[in-house]
Protein backbone atom coordinates (compact mmCIF):
# COMPACT_ATOMS: atom_id res chain seq x y z
CA UNK A 1 0.00 0.00 0.00
CA UNK A 2 1.88 3.04 -1.56
CA UNK A 3 -0.91 5.61 -0.94
CA UNK A 4 -0.70 5.81 2.86
CA UNK A 5 -3.97 8.17 3.58
CA UNK A 6 -5.99 5.05 2.39
CA UNK A 7 -4.57 2.43 4.35
CA UNK A 8 -4.96 1.87 7.80
CA UNK A 9 -1.44 1.32 8.33
CA UNK A 10 -1.14 5.25 8.58
CA UNK A 11 -1.18 6.43 12.47
CA UNK A 12 -3.45 9.12 11.85
CA UNK A 13 -5.91 7.20 9.63
CA UNK A 14 -6.34 4.43 12.21
CA UNK A 15 -6.97 6.64 14.84
CA UNK A 16 -9.39 8.09 13.06
CA UNK A 17 -11.33 5.26 11.93
CA UNK A 18 -11.34 4.00 15.53
CA UNK A 19 -12.65 6.97 16.80
CA UNK A 20 -15.67 6.62 14.27
CA UNK A 21 -16.44 3.39 14.50
CA UNK A 22 -15.38 1.64 17.83
CA UNK A 23 -18.30 3.11 19.56
CA UNK A 24 -20.58 1.30 17.60
CA UNK A 25 -19.19 -2.02 17.44
CA UNK A 26 -19.09 -2.22 20.80
CA UNK A 27 -22.40 -1.21 21.54
CA UNK A 28 -23.40 -3.83 18.62
CA UNK A 29 -21.26 -6.55 20.06
CA UNK A 30 -22.73 -5.84 23.28
CA UNK A 31 -26.28 -5.89 22.32
CA UNK A 32 -25.25 -9.16 19.97
CA UNK A 33 -23.31 -11.25 22.61
CA UNK A 34 -24.70 -9.66 25.67
CA UNK A 35 -21.59 -9.03 28.33
CA UNK A 36 -20.31 -5.28 27.63
CA UNK A 37 -16.82 -6.03 29.24
CA UNK A 38 -16.52 -8.72 26.43
CA UNK A 39 -17.34 -6.40 24.04
CA UNK A 40 -14.71 -4.21 24.63
CA UNK A 41 -12.13 -7.05 24.65
CA UNK A 42 -13.62 -7.98 21.50
CA UNK A 43 -13.00 -4.30 19.93
CA UNK A 44 -9.15 -4.08 20.98
CA UNK A 45 -8.43 -7.58 19.73
CA UNK A 46 -10.22 -6.76 16.55
CA UNK A 47 -8.72 -3.57 16.02
CA UNK A 48 -5.44 -5.09 16.89
CA UNK A 49 -5.91 -7.80 14.15
CA UNK A 50 -6.76 -4.88 11.71
CA UNK A 51 -3.24 -3.14 12.73
CA UNK A 52 -1.38 -5.94 12.46
CA UNK A 53 -3.06 -6.68 9.13
CA UNK A 54 -2.64 -3.26 7.68
CA UNK A 55 -0.99 -3.67 4.51
CA UNK A 56 -3.79 -6.37 3.82
CA UNK A 57 -7.04 -4.38 4.47
CA UNK A 58 -7.82 -0.97 2.61
CA UNK A 59 -9.85 1.66 4.63
CA UNK A 60 -12.24 0.79 2.43
CA UNK A 61 -12.84 -2.25 3.97
CA UNK A 62 -11.89 -1.75 6.92
CA UNK A 63 -15.37 -1.60 8.59
CA UNK A 64 -16.55 -5.10 7.43
CA UNK A 65 -12.93 -6.40 8.51
CA UNK A 66 -13.30 -5.20 12.02
CA UNK A 67 -16.97 -6.44 12.04
CA UNK A 68 -16.62 -10.40 10.49
CA UNK A 69 -13.42 -9.77 13.32
CA UNK A 70 -15.51 -8.95 16.06
CA UNK A 71 -18.66 -10.69 15.15
CA UNK A 72 -16.91 -14.10 14.93
CA UNK A 73 -14.79 -13.81 17.99
CA UNK A 74 -18.25 -13.48 19.88
CA UNK A 75 -19.57 -16.38 18.21
CA UNK A 76 -16.57 -18.16 19.41
CA UNK A 77 -17.10 -17.11 22.94
CA UNK A 78 -20.56 -17.17 23.13
CA UNK A 79 -20.02 -21.13 21.79
CA UNK A 80 -18.12 -21.69 24.96
CA UNK A 81 -20.54 -20.20 27.10
CA UNK A 82 -23.85 -19.31 27.11
CA UNK A 83 -24.10 -15.36 28.20
CA UNK A 84 -27.37 -14.16 29.25
CA UNK A 85 -27.76 -10.72 28.33
CA UNK A 86 -26.42 -8.51 30.92
CA UNK A 87 -28.08 -5.36 31.83
CA UNK A 88 -26.84 -3.94 35.80
CA UNK A 89 -24.90 -1.38 35.65
CA UNK A 90 -24.14 -1.55 31.68
CA UNK A 91 -27.60 0.10 30.80
CA UNK A 92 -29.02 3.24 33.07
CA UNK A 93 -31.29 5.60 32.86
CA UNK A 94 -30.87 9.16 31.36
CA UNK A 95 -30.84 11.63 33.99
CA UNK A 96 -34.14 13.10 34.04
CA UNK A 97 -34.50 17.18 33.78
CA UNK A 98 -38.07 17.04 35.26
CA UNK A 99 -38.01 15.74 39.05
CA UNK A 100 -40.95 18.03 40.36
CA UNK A 101 -42.78 14.46 40.19
CA UNK A 102 -44.32 12.73 43.40
CA UNK A 103 -42.20 9.95 45.31
CA UNK A 104 -44.76 7.30 44.17
CA UNK A 105 -44.70 8.23 40.61
CA UNK A 106 -41.04 8.30 40.84
CA UNK A 107 -41.24 4.92 42.35
CA UNK A 108 -43.67 4.02 40.07
CA UNK A 109 -41.00 4.72 37.28
CA UNK A 110 -38.30 3.01 38.90
CA UNK A 111 -40.31 -0.44 38.50
CA UNK A 112 -41.27 0.41 35.38
CA UNK A 113 -38.03 0.66 34.04
CA UNK A 114 -36.48 -1.94 36.05
CA UNK A 115 -39.61 -4.37 34.59
CA UNK A 116 -38.51 -2.73 31.02
CA UNK A 117 -35.12 -3.63 31.53
CA UNK A 118 -35.49 -6.99 32.38
CA UNK A 119 -38.00 -7.37 28.99
CA UNK A 120 -35.54 -6.09 27.08
CA UNK A 121 -32.60 -7.97 28.39
CA UNK A 122 -35.39 -11.39 27.60
CA UNK A 123 -35.88 -10.15 24.30
CA UNK A 124 -34.57 -12.78 21.62
CA UNK A 125 -31.43 -11.84 20.52
CA UNK A 126 -31.86 -10.08 16.76
CA UNK A 127 -35.02 -8.05 18.32
CA UNK A 128 -33.02 -6.92 21.14
CA UNK A 129 -30.29 -6.27 19.06
CA UNK A 130 -32.26 -4.06 16.49
CA UNK A 131 -34.16 -2.52 19.04
CA UNK A 132 -31.15 -0.71 21.13
CA UNK A 133 -29.65 0.05 18.28
CA UNK A 134 -32.06 2.29 17.02
CA UNK A 135 -33.15 3.55 20.66
CA UNK A 136 -30.03 3.77 22.26
CA UNK A 137 -27.29 4.44 19.71
CA UNK A 138 -29.59 6.22 17.87
CA UNK A 139 -28.97 4.24 14.29
CA UNK A 140 -31.23 4.59 11.72
CA UNK A 141 -33.05 1.41 10.31
CA UNK A 142 -31.13 1.78 7.37
CA UNK A 143 -27.74 2.04 9.42
CA UNK A 144 -28.61 -1.25 11.37
CA UNK A 145 -29.38 -2.91 8.15
CA UNK A 146 -25.61 -2.34 6.86
CA UNK A 147 -24.05 -3.54 10.05
CA UNK A 148 -25.62 -7.35 9.65
CA UNK A 149 -25.97 -7.17 6.00
CA UNK A 150 -29.29 -7.53 5.73
CA UNK A 151 -32.24 -5.83 4.04
CA UNK A 152 -34.13 -2.53 5.80
CA UNK A 153 -37.46 -4.17 5.71
CA UNK A 154 -35.80 -7.08 8.21
CA UNK A 155 -34.78 -4.65 10.66
CA UNK A 156 -38.15 -3.20 9.92
CA UNK A 157 -39.84 -6.23 11.06
CA UNK A 158 -37.58 -7.33 14.03
CA UNK A 159 -38.54 -3.53 15.36
CA UNK A 160 -41.81 -3.82 15.44
CA UNK A 161 -41.91 -7.54 16.65
CA UNK A 162 -39.72 -6.14 19.74
CA UNK A 163 -42.04 -3.93 20.69
CA UNK A 164 -44.75 -6.46 20.16
CA UNK A 165 -43.10 -8.94 22.96
CA UNK A 166 -42.13 -6.05 25.00
CA UNK A 167 -45.89 -5.14 25.25
CA UNK A 168 -46.62 -8.91 26.09
CA UNK A 169 -43.82 -8.98 28.77
CA UNK A 170 -44.75 -6.14 30.73
CA UNK A 171 -48.18 -6.29 30.32
CA UNK A 172 -50.43 -3.34 32.02
CA UNK A 173 -48.25 -1.04 33.97
CA UNK B 1 -54.16 -6.09 17.06
CA UNK B 2 -50.35 -5.48 16.58
CA UNK B 3 -48.57 -8.77 15.89
CA UNK B 4 -51.24 -9.89 12.90
CA UNK B 5 -49.44 -10.65 9.99
CA UNK B 6 -51.00 -7.67 7.61
CA UNK B 7 -48.48 -4.99 8.88
CA UNK B 8 -45.41 -5.84 10.20
CA UNK B 9 -43.60 -3.12 10.39
CA UNK B 10 -46.62 -1.12 11.34
CA UNK B 11 -44.98 -0.15 14.82
CA UNK B 12 -41.60 0.35 12.96
CA UNK B 13 -43.03 3.29 10.96
CA UNK B 14 -44.95 4.99 14.04
CA UNK B 15 -41.87 5.00 16.06
CA UNK B 16 -40.21 6.73 12.58
CA UNK B 17 -42.97 8.86 12.25
CA UNK B 18 -44.17 6.90 9.06
CA UNK B 19 -47.60 6.24 9.85
CA UNK B 20 -50.28 8.86 7.69
CA UNK B 21 -52.86 11.05 9.81
CA UNK B 22 -55.27 8.88 9.84
CA UNK B 23 -52.73 5.68 10.52
CA UNK B 24 -51.80 7.53 13.42
CA UNK B 25 -55.02 9.09 14.62
CA UNK B 26 -56.72 5.76 14.74
CA UNK B 27 -53.69 4.47 16.76
CA UNK B 28 -53.72 7.56 19.24
CA UNK B 29 -57.49 6.08 19.63
CA UNK B 30 -56.70 2.82 20.42
CA UNK B 31 -56.01 1.19 23.87
CA UNK B 32 -53.34 0.27 23.45
CA UNK B 33 -51.34 3.21 22.51
CA UNK B 34 -50.28 4.38 25.82
CA UNK B 35 -48.45 1.30 27.09
CA UNK B 36 -46.56 1.57 23.63
CA UNK B 37 -45.49 5.22 24.16
CA UNK B 38 -44.58 4.40 27.70
CA UNK B 39 -42.42 1.33 26.52
CA UNK B 40 -40.83 3.84 24.30
CA UNK B 41 -40.13 6.76 26.78
CA UNK B 42 -38.95 4.00 28.71
CA UNK B 43 -36.54 2.76 26.22
CA UNK B 44 -35.40 6.50 24.94
CA UNK B 45 -34.59 6.94 28.09
CA UNK B 46 -31.92 3.90 28.70
CA UNK B 47 -28.27 4.98 28.06
CA UNK B 48 -25.33 2.81 27.46
CA UNK B 49 -22.54 2.89 29.87
CA UNK B 50 -19.74 5.79 28.37
CA UNK B 51 -16.96 4.62 26.19
CA UNK B 52 -14.19 6.66 26.96
CA UNK B 53 -12.60 5.94 23.23
CA UNK B 54 -9.52 7.71 23.89
CA UNK B 55 -8.36 5.43 26.48
CA UNK B 56 -9.19 2.55 24.18
CA UNK B 57 -7.48 3.38 21.66
CA UNK B 58 -4.37 3.88 23.76
CA UNK B 59 -4.93 0.68 25.21
CA UNK B 60 -5.40 -0.89 21.85
CA UNK B 61 -1.60 1.16 20.72
CA UNK B 62 0.11 -0.16 23.80
CA UNK B 63 -1.26 -3.86 23.10
CA UNK B 64 -0.21 -3.86 19.43
CA UNK B 65 3.31 -3.15 19.76
CA UNK B 66 3.81 -6.48 21.56
CA UNK B 67 0.57 -7.77 20.19
CA UNK B 68 2.40 -9.54 16.91
CA UNK B 69 3.85 -11.93 20.04
CA UNK B 70 0.74 -12.38 21.81
CA UNK B 71 -1.36 -12.97 19.08
CA UNK B 72 0.35 -15.55 18.08
CA UNK B 73 1.13 -16.78 21.57
CA UNK B 74 -1.90 -18.79 22.03
CA UNK B 75 -1.82 -20.93 19.19
CA UNK B 76 0.38 -23.48 20.10
CA UNK B 77 0.56 -26.28 17.83
CA UNK B 78 -0.33 -29.15 19.01
CA UNK B 79 0.91 -31.26 16.54
CA UNK B 80 4.79 -31.76 18.19
CA UNK B 81 3.51 -32.43 21.27
CA UNK B 82 1.28 -35.21 19.71
CA UNK B 83 4.00 -36.86 18.11
CA UNK B 84 6.38 -36.41 21.05
CA UNK B 85 3.31 -38.16 23.50
CA UNK B 86 2.69 -40.76 20.98
CA UNK B 87 6.70 -41.49 20.49
CA UNK B 88 6.82 -42.02 24.30
CA UNK B 89 4.05 -44.02 24.40
CA UNK B 90 5.27 -46.50 21.70
CA UNK B 91 9.19 -46.24 23.02
CA UNK B 92 7.05 -47.58 26.38
CA UNK B 93 5.43 -50.03 24.46
CA UNK B 94 8.32 -51.41 22.83
CA UNK B 95 10.00 -51.45 25.95
CA UNK B 96 7.38 -53.34 28.04
CA UNK B 97 6.08 -56.08 25.43
CA UNK B 98 9.19 -56.77 23.53
CA UNK B 99 11.64 -56.88 26.00
CA UNK B 100 10.54 -59.86 27.89
CA UNK B 101 8.98 -62.22 24.78
CA UNK B 102 6.81 -65.36 25.89
CA UNK B 103 5.14 -67.88 23.80
CA UNK B 104 2.79 -70.39 25.18
CA UNK B 105 1.35 -73.09 23.29
CA UNK B 106 -2.07 -74.59 24.32
CA UNK B 107 -3.25 -78.58 23.26
CA UNK B 108 -2.50 -79.72 20.24
CA UNK B 109 -0.46 -77.05 19.20
CA UNK B 110 3.28 -75.93 17.86
CA UNK B 111 4.73 -72.90 17.63
CA UNK B 112 8.09 -71.78 15.62
CA UNK B 113 9.68 -68.79 16.91
CA UNK B 114 12.64 -67.15 15.84
CA UNK B 115 14.50 -65.59 18.25
CA UNK B 116 16.57 -62.67 17.93
CA UNK B 117 20.11 -63.98 16.71
CA UNK B 118 18.73 -66.05 13.79
CA UNK B 119 18.06 -68.84 16.17
CA UNK B 120 15.09 -70.83 16.12
CA UNK B 121 12.96 -72.75 18.98
CA UNK B 122 9.89 -75.01 17.85
CA UNK B 123 7.48 -75.12 20.64
CA UNK B 124 5.74 -78.59 21.30
CA UNK B 125 1.97 -78.51 22.70
CA UNK B 126 1.10 -77.17 26.13
CA UNK B 127 4.87 -75.38 26.27
CA UNK B 128 5.81 -72.37 27.60
CA UNK B 129 8.74 -70.54 26.69
CA UNK B 130 9.99 -66.61 27.86
CA UNK B 131 13.36 -65.28 26.84
CA UNK B 132 14.81 -61.46 27.56
CA UNK B 133 14.42 -59.74 23.87
CA UNK B 134 16.85 -56.72 25.15
CA UNK B 135 19.71 -58.60 26.34
CA UNK B 136 19.53 -60.88 24.27
CA UNK B 137 23.12 -60.06 22.75
CA UNK B 138 24.29 -60.68 26.02
CA UNK B 139 22.42 -63.31 27.40
CA UNK B 140 21.21 -66.07 25.15
CA UNK B 141 19.13 -67.61 27.26
CA UNK B 142 15.21 -69.37 27.10
CA UNK B 143 13.30 -70.31 30.24
CA UNK B 144 11.30 -73.40 29.04
CA UNK B 145 8.25 -75.49 30.54
CA UNK B 146 7.45 -78.25 28.51
CA UNK B 147 8.78 -79.29 25.19
CA UNK B 148 11.10 -77.66 22.75
CA UNK B 149 13.24 -77.96 19.64
CA UNK B 150 15.96 -75.77 19.68
CA UNK B 151 18.53 -74.46 16.33
CA UNK B 152 20.85 -72.34 17.90
CA UNK B 153 23.32 -70.16 15.59
CA UNK B 154 26.99 -70.32 16.45
CA UNK B 155 27.75 -67.74 19.14
CA UNK B 156 27.54 -66.62 23.61
CA UNK B 157 26.56 -69.66 25.20
CA UNK B 158 23.13 -70.61 24.81
CA UNK B 159 21.39 -71.59 27.69
CA UNK B 160 17.95 -73.06 28.34
CA UNK B 161 16.31 -72.99 31.91
CA UNK B 162 13.98 -75.12 33.29
CA UNK B 163 13.05 -76.15 36.65
CA UNK B 164 15.11 -79.38 36.50
CA UNK B 165 17.67 -78.18 34.97
CA UNK B 166 19.65 -76.10 32.69
CA UNK B 167 21.14 -77.12 29.22
CA UNK B 168 23.67 -74.83 27.34
CA UNK B 169 25.25 -74.78 23.91
CA UNK B 170 27.27 -72.74 21.66
CA UNK B 171 25.41 -73.53 18.85
CA UNK B 172 23.93 -76.76 17.60
CA UNK B 173 20.18 -78.54 17.23
CA UNK B 174 18.50 -79.97 20.20
CA UNK B 175 15.53 -80.51 21.95
CA UNK B 176 14.36 -80.32 25.60
CA UNK B 177 11.47 -81.66 27.60
CA UNK B 178 10.69 -80.77 30.94
CA UNK B 179 7.48 -81.28 32.91
CA UNK B 180 6.98 -82.38 36.11
CA UNK B 181 9.57 -84.64 37.28
CA UNK B 182 10.72 -85.53 33.43
CA UNK B 183 13.24 -83.83 31.94
CA UNK B 184 14.83 -85.13 28.93
CA UNK B 185 17.42 -83.23 26.31
CA UNK B 186 18.78 -84.43 23.02
CA UNK B 187 21.40 -83.45 20.56
CA UNK B 188 21.27 -83.59 17.33
CA UNK B 189 24.19 -81.29 16.35
CA UNK B 190 27.16 -80.30 17.82
CA UNK B 191 27.75 -80.46 21.63
CA UNK B 192 25.34 -79.55 24.76
CA UNK B 193 25.72 -79.27 28.01
CA UNK B 194 23.27 -80.75 30.85
CA UNK B 195 23.32 -79.71 34.48
CA UNK B 196 20.99 -81.43 36.56
CA UNK B 197 20.98 -81.25 40.36
CA UNK B 198 25.03 -82.32 40.88
CA UNK B 199 25.06 -84.27 37.32
CA UNK B 200 26.76 -82.43 34.61
CA UNK B 201 26.45 -84.39 31.24
CA UNK B 202 27.99 -83.57 27.95
CA UNK B 203 26.14 -84.99 25.28
CA UNK B 204 27.47 -85.00 21.50
CA UNK B 205 25.40 -85.13 18.23
CA UNK B 206 23.06 -88.34 18.45
CA UNK B 207 23.19 -88.50 21.86
CA UNK B 208 20.29 -87.84 24.60
CA UNK B 209 20.25 -87.45 28.27
CA UNK B 210 16.88 -88.34 30.56
CA UNK B 211 16.16 -88.40 34.40
CA UNK B 212 12.82 -89.47 35.78
CA UNK B 213 11.71 -88.81 39.09
CA UNK B 214 12.95 -91.70 41.14
CA UNK B 215 14.70 -93.36 38.60
CA UNK B 216 18.38 -92.50 37.89
CA UNK B 217 19.50 -90.77 34.76
CA UNK B 218 20.40 -92.35 31.40
CA UNK B 219 21.99 -91.73 27.94
CA UNK B 220 21.43 -93.32 25.15
CA UNK B 221 22.51 -92.81 21.29
CA UNK B 222 20.05 -92.57 18.72
CA UNK B 223 20.57 -91.82 14.58
CA UNK B 224 17.46 -89.19 13.81
CA UNK B 225 18.19 -85.44 12.72
CA UNK B 226 15.60 -83.92 14.47
CA UNK B 227 12.70 -84.77 17.23
CA UNK B 228 9.70 -86.75 15.83
CA UNK B 229 7.08 -84.55 17.11
CA UNK B 230 8.09 -81.94 14.38
CA UNK B 231 6.93 -84.09 12.04
CA UNK B 232 3.73 -84.62 13.98
CA UNK B 233 4.49 -88.10 15.53
CA UNK B 234 5.04 -88.32 19.26
CA UNK B 235 8.24 -91.11 19.74
CA UNK B 236 8.94 -92.51 23.17
CA UNK B 237 11.90 -94.69 24.14
CA UNK B 238 11.40 -96.69 27.57
CA UNK B 239 9.31 -93.70 28.87
CA UNK B 240 6.87 -94.90 31.87
CA UNK B 241 3.16 -94.89 30.77
CA UNK B 242 2.67 -91.96 33.04
CA UNK B 243 4.41 -89.86 31.12
CA UNK B 244 3.09 -91.54 27.76
CA UNK B 245 -0.21 -90.66 28.72
CA UNK B 246 0.53 -87.32 29.90
CA UNK B 247 1.96 -86.58 26.40
CA UNK B 248 -1.46 -88.07 24.82
CA UNK B 249 -3.22 -85.50 27.14
CA UNK B 250 -0.93 -82.37 26.30
CA UNK B 251 -1.83 -83.13 22.01
CA UNK B 252 -5.72 -84.09 21.97
CA UNK B 253 -6.63 -82.17 24.99
CA UNK B 254 -8.36 -85.26 26.86
CA UNK B 255 -7.91 -86.36 30.23
CA UNK B 256 -7.29 -90.61 30.58
CA UNK B 257 -8.85 -92.19 33.58
CA UNK B 258 -5.53 -94.33 34.64
CA UNK B 259 -7.23 -95.16 38.13
CA UNK B 260 -6.66 -99.29 37.16
CA UNK B 261 -3.77 -99.43 35.84
CA UNK B 262 0.09 -99.36 36.79
CA UNK B 263 1.33 -96.25 35.28
CA UNK B 264 5.05 -97.13 36.28
CA UNK B 265 4.96 -100.13 33.15
CA UNK B 266 7.93 -99.14 30.25
CA UNK B 267 6.62 -98.07 27.09
CA UNK B 268 8.99 -97.98 23.76
CA UNK B 269 6.76 -96.61 20.67
CA UNK B 270 5.25 -93.98 18.47
CA UNK B 271 1.78 -92.15 18.38
CA UNK B 272 0.56 -89.76 15.30
CA UNK B 273 -0.14 -86.47 16.58
CA UNK B 274 -3.08 -85.43 14.36
CA UNK B 275 -5.24 -88.46 14.34
CA UNK B 276 -7.02 -89.04 17.87
CA UNK B 277 -8.05 -92.79 16.82
CA UNK B 278 -4.77 -93.74 15.69
CA UNK B 279 -3.20 -92.21 18.03
CA UNK B 280 -5.40 -94.07 21.01
CA UNK B 281 -5.18 -97.57 19.19
CA UNK B 282 -1.26 -97.75 18.78
CA UNK B 283 -0.53 -97.11 22.84
CA UNK B 284 -2.91 -99.15 23.89
CA UNK B 285 -3.54 -102.13 21.45
CA UNK B 286 0.43 -102.36 22.70
CA UNK B 287 -0.01 -102.72 25.96
CA UNK B 288 -2.95 -105.09 25.31
CA UNK B 289 -5.24 -102.89 27.39
CA UNK B 290 -8.95 -102.30 26.33
CA UNK B 291 -9.89 -98.39 26.07
CA UNK B 292 -12.92 -96.49 25.37
CA UNK B 293 -13.55 -92.73 24.31
CA UNK B 294 -16.36 -91.35 26.13
CA UNK B 295 -19.13 -89.88 23.92
CA UNK B 296 -17.73 -85.85 25.20
CA UNK B 297 -14.59 -86.30 23.25
CA UNK B 298 -12.55 -85.72 26.15
CA UNK B 299 -12.42 -89.18 28.79
CA UNK B 300 -10.90 -92.11 27.66
CA UNK B 301 -11.74 -94.85 30.41
CA UNK B 302 -9.04 -97.96 30.08
CA UNK B 303 -10.59 -101.14 31.09
CA UNK B 304 -8.07 -103.51 32.30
Amino acid sequence: MSDSKNSTCDEQAFDQFFKSHAKLLRSYLYYKFGDLDQAEDIVQDSFIKLWNNCTKVPLDKAKSYVYTIATNLGISIARHQQVKFKHQNYITQRKSDVTNESPEFVMLEKEYMEKLKNAIADLPDRQREVFLLSRIDKKTYREIAELSNVSVKAIEKLMHKALVTLRKKIGNI
Amino acid sequence: MFDDKKDDIFLSRWINGELSPEELHEFQSHPEYEYYMKIMAGADALNLKAYDVDTALNTIKSRRNTSSQKSTKPVIKLWPYLAAAASIVIIFGLFLFNSNDSFTTSFGEQLAVTLPDGSEMILNAKSEASFDKKNWDTNRTVSLDGEAYFKVKKGSTFTVTTTNGDVSVLGTEFNVQSQASFFEAVCYEGKVSVSSGQENTILTAGKGYRKIARIASENWTFEALEPSWITNTSSFRSVPLGYVFKELEDQYNITIDTKSIDTDIIYTGTFPNNDIDVALKTVFSTLGLQYQLLQDGKTVVVEN
